[in-house]
């Protein structure tokens, strides 16, 4: 590579690595005075929602006055079937009735994954079984994280409909 | 060689390319720079960067992306826009493999967050950035007097002196 050419070269990645350097102090600059300015360093693991190899099936129950639920990082599923949820539903959730007899389509599973969201709270009819339980069940071990169900179901919820049964 | 990369159109078909992908650039910077934490978010989601690097990555790339994309549509430094994008250009290209080779079912985080079923990766997002990438290259290579800013500057300094 002859004169001309190699400094051309030189100048292109002096450049690069100036306007890197320019960048890089903008970035950082601006990071650092605006409000939702990012750590430089994250420590704490992002929750993030992609399918994992391991189907534990794992769930965890949550309270239903729990803050989480109104949290915009939460997704609400309602397990229950679609004239329930038409009856009432919790203003945030999205409906993915169970069947019991079948299993839950890949496109709900994949609208869940797709949610971005970093906790996914399931709530079902508060049977026994519980809908929203096995539902939870079911997304978990779909490798979906961070699945919560809501202890007692629909009924159980602030607002939620009267239990099965009740006078 | 030389005489193919010295053809005085290239400097025009060159400007096209420029004009596109600076656009590109820009409209991809725009939404990670106002929404930091969901690009963060993108980045982690590859599961390729340590986590110490991810927010780092998360905050230089949309302003390089900005100041790249901005350089090569005003015709400021055009060699080594271009070389920042191929470079950027083959980073995506690795990681976007990577999750591929995972199956990881995600968006490419490129513009606007989006979810996996609005914005799938693919083998044909993998084809887009590649087509990008031969862009910049093509750009690096052959426009050595670049239409813009630069030049035009250059010729007022020559007519003063």
């Amino acid at each position: 590579m002859s004169g001309p050419r190699a400094q051309a070269i030189v100048r292109a990645l002096r450049d690069a690595a100036l306007m890197l350097a320019v960048s890089a102090a903008v970035a950082f600059g601006t990071n650092a005075v605006r409000g939702d300015g990012l750590p430089v360093v994250q420590r704490k693991d992002y929750e993030i929602l992609v399918p994992c190899e391991e189907t534990n099936g794992q769930t965890t129950p949550i309270a239903p006055n729990d803050p989480a639920l109104a949290d915009k990082a939460t997704l609400v599923v309602d397990s229950r079937s679609k004239q329930e949820f038409d009856a009432w539903h919790m203003p945030s959730a999205i409906n993915i009735p169970f069947d019991y007899l079948a299993a839950t389509s890949e496109v709900d599973v994949k609208k869940v994954l797709a949610s971005r969201a970093s906790r996914v709270v399931v709530y079902g009819d508060g049977d026994d079984p519980d809908s929203g339980r096995e539902l939870a069940r079911e997304l978990s071990g779909k490798g979906v994280r961070n699945v919560f169900v809501v202890t007692g179901g629909a009924p159980a919820l602030p607002g939620g409909p009267r239990p099965k049964g009740a006078p | 060689m030389t005489s193919l990369t010295q053809w005085k159109g290239h400097a025009w078909i060159a400007l096209v390319v420029r004009l596109y992908l600076g656009g590109v650039f820009l409209a991809a910077c725009f939404h990670k720079i106002a929404h930091p934490g969901s690009f963060a978010i993108d980045v982690a989601t590859y599961q390729l960067l340590p986590l110490a690097l991810v927010n780092a990555v998360a905050i230089l790339l949309p302003w390089t992306e900005l100041i790249a994309g901005a350089s090569l549509i005003a015709g400021v430094r055009v060699k080594a826009a271009s070389l920042l994008v191929a470079a950027m250009m083959i980073s995506f290209i690795l990681a976007l493999v990577w999750a591929l080779h995972l199956h990881l079912e995600m968006s490419c985080g490129c513009f606007a967050s989006k979810g996996a079923a609005e914005d799938p990766i693919s083998w044909r997002t993998l084809l887009r950035d590649g087509a990008w990438l031969l862009m910049s290259l093509y750009v690096l290579a052959v426009d050595d007097r670049p239409i813009g800013l630069e030049r035009l500057m250059g010729k007022r300094r020559d007519a003063h002196a």
